[in-house]
């Protein structure tokens, strides 16, 4: 007679999932970089210091020992700029990512679970706010309540909620529909919380996967912001305003410019891995 | 007022465009009785068990009729006592049992909660009283397999944790809706002997859909046909078996192969009778059209 197996089951690929633990290694790097930062700067961000500006990074000669990755056109180090802006994007994206997903998760659960009129006044509102360019809407929106990190956040999470409704009344609809659904009902569970004990389970791996993803889009759009100027005072070092001033010396201090700029792709590509990575990982029916 | 079981009352259950998948079905269940619901794919089989159980599919109505369990009017009662009267009177046993248990949960509270909610046990009883079903159902190692997910059993497995969980209240009602059918023909006969078992020791009374002539001849006491949703016929089995009054339920079971006569020829339903009842059918929904606009 068959029994359950309780042997652990072969993960596919040998041992050490690449998918997983790659972006993984970057995203605790950031994590890290970003809690320490007071200590392992090698510098002030914000000390300029004109008899330094703009010296390359140490494999180039011309170098100064001690500024890394070179320093900008104020003389400020561009390694101590980029670990003060992992903490701003670090925390921006997993404020702003966490928020739009609860607001946007609970409205696509709403609407896929009870159909009806919650189903279609927020399908309605999902369409009306997709119409709108999603950029030029967050920089109306930073316009209107000002300048800051609370306003980017809020301008985040009051743009991309429609992906989270989208995507996760999608998946409710589709579990709220399977066999599980009705034995639950019919063994006397009420409907609310058929949906919290039975539903929300199944949908958490979308959920998670698109949270991942939203944290990296945060990177960008917290970049885009600095980058015109709309984020926080530009002073202060983000790798979107370290992007925009890198710009005006891309031919003679192309570091200043191309260091933030990789930075912020690791970030947002290993999101996107990761997301797609953990969802695998949280489901025991995709492993 | 004999007690009955189950007592459903001229059911008609629509589409929001008044398309009937169940035209004035009336059946009824005693106490530990077997009724098998037979018919093709499409008959309306499966909805009359939803219809008692409250879980037909989103904007499908009852329009007429009344459904009774143990004699209480479901349909008058208000949605949350319906719920709990459904919850404590009856259980199912699904068709897919890969799809009727949640992926995401252990077995072990799939089983325990439905309990503790209808019968208001403590964790303590409600888990003893699973385990007992599960090892009634020849399940060893009951322990491990409440920790266990579904995905970590088989297909066979989980219809049997399904029908312990079905049993597990003691309800007084069972719907079985065509339980075997998503299973291995070696699996199938162990399910049905066990479901057949259980019913017998408890005494509960069973609404058993088929579209298997050989299972109504093995497990029921009392046979319904369907037809478009449509009473055929409603006889006791064996009388179904020696002469079958509706030329329907005849070339039902002349079309079902013998095991224990393979020589034997089994003959398709004829295409002429199927086509007549559909004529029948359509006049019948002309006139309730008329009628009911």
């Amino acid at each position: 007679m068959a029994e359950a197996s309780t042997a652990p089951r072969a993960r596919h690929g040998s041992g050490l999932n690449l998918r997983l633990w790659l972006p993984l290694s970057w995203v605790t790097l950031l994590v890290v970089v970003a809690v320490f930062a007071r200590w392992i700067a090698p510098h002030d961000p914000l000390a300029q210091d004109l008899l330094l500006e703009r010296l390359p990074p140490f494999f180039m000669s011309g170098s100064e020992p001690g500024y890394w990755l070179g320093t900008d056109s104020l003389g400020r180090d561009v390694l101590s700029r980029m670990i003060y802006g992992a903490q701003i994007a670090l925390f921006v994206s997993v404020i702003a990512a966490s928020a739009t997903c609860v607001f946007g998760s609970v409205l696509g659960m709403l609407a896929g679970y009870y159909g009806g009129w919650a189903e279609r006044i927020i399908s309605r509102l999902v369409d009306i706010w997709m119409a709108f360019p999603p950029v030029l809407f967050a920089v109306l929106l930073v316009a209107v309540m000002g300048t800051g990190l609370t306003s980017v956040i809020a301008a985040i999470a009051l743009i991309d909620w429609t992906r989270f409704a989208r995507v996760v009344r999608a998946e409710t609809l589709v579990q709220t529909r399977m066999d599980y659904v009705d034995s639950a009902r019919i063994g006397g569970a009420r409907r609310a919380s058929t949906l919290w004990t039975e539903i929300l389970p199944n949908v958490l791996p979308t959920i998670i996967a698109l949270l991942m993803l939203e944290m990296g889009i945060a990177i960008i759009v917290e970049a885009i912001l600095s980058f015109v100027n709309l984020s926080i005072s530009t002073d202060d070092p983000t790798w979107g305003s370290m992007i925009a001033e890198g710009r005006n010396a891309i031919h003679f201090a192309w570091w200043v410019l191309l260091f933030p700029l990789i930075a912020l792709f690791f970030s947002v590509l290993s999101f996107s891995v990761l997301g797609e990575g953990l969802r695998q990982r949280f489901d025991p029916v995709l492993q | 007022m004999t007690r009955t079981v189950l007592d459903i009352m001229n059911l008609t259950v629509n589409l929001p465009n008044r398309t009937r998948i169940l035209r004035d079905v009336s059946l009824s269940l005693e106490p530990g009785e077997v009724r098998a619901l037979v018919g093709e794919s499409g008959a309306g089989k499966s909805m009359i068990g939803k219809a008692v159980l409250g879980i037909l599919p989103p904007k499908v109505r009852i329009s007429e009729g009344e459904i009774l369990l143990d004699n209480e009017h479901l349909g008058a009662m208000t949605p949350v006592t319906r719920r709990n009267t459904v919850a404590r009177m009856s259980a199912l046993i699904p068709q897919d049992p890969l799809t009727a248990l949640n992926p995401l949960r252990k077995i072990g509270p799939q089983i325990v909660d439905p309990l503790r909610r209808i019968h208001g046990w403590s964790a303590d009883k409600a888990r003893a009283r699973a385990l007992e079903l599960l090892d009634r159902v020849h399940i060893r190692a009951p322990e491990r397999v409440m920790a266990s997910y579904p995905h970590e059993l088989s297909g066979g497995m989980r219809q049997r944790i399904l029908i312990a969980a079905a049993f597990a209240p003691s309800p007084r009602l069972i719907v079985a809706d065509e339980p075997t059918t998503a299973l291995d023909v070696t699996v199938q006969k162990e399910i049905l002997k066990l479901i057949r078992e259980l019913q017998r020791e408890t005494g509960t009374a069973v609404l058993f859909v088929t579209h298997d002539m050989g299972v109504v001849a093995k497990i029921s006491q009392k046979v319904t046909v369907l037809f478009a949703g449509k009473v055929m016929e409603d006889a006791p089995t064996e009388q179904v078996f020696s002469g079958a009054a509706h030329p329907y339920t005849r070339a039902l079971i002349n079309a079902t192969p013998s095991s224990a006569d393979p020589s034997r020829s089994f003959t398709p339903v004829p295409a002429q009778l199927v086509a007549d009842l559909h004529r029948e059918i359509a006049q019948d929904d002309h006139l309730y059209m008329t009628v009911t606009s």
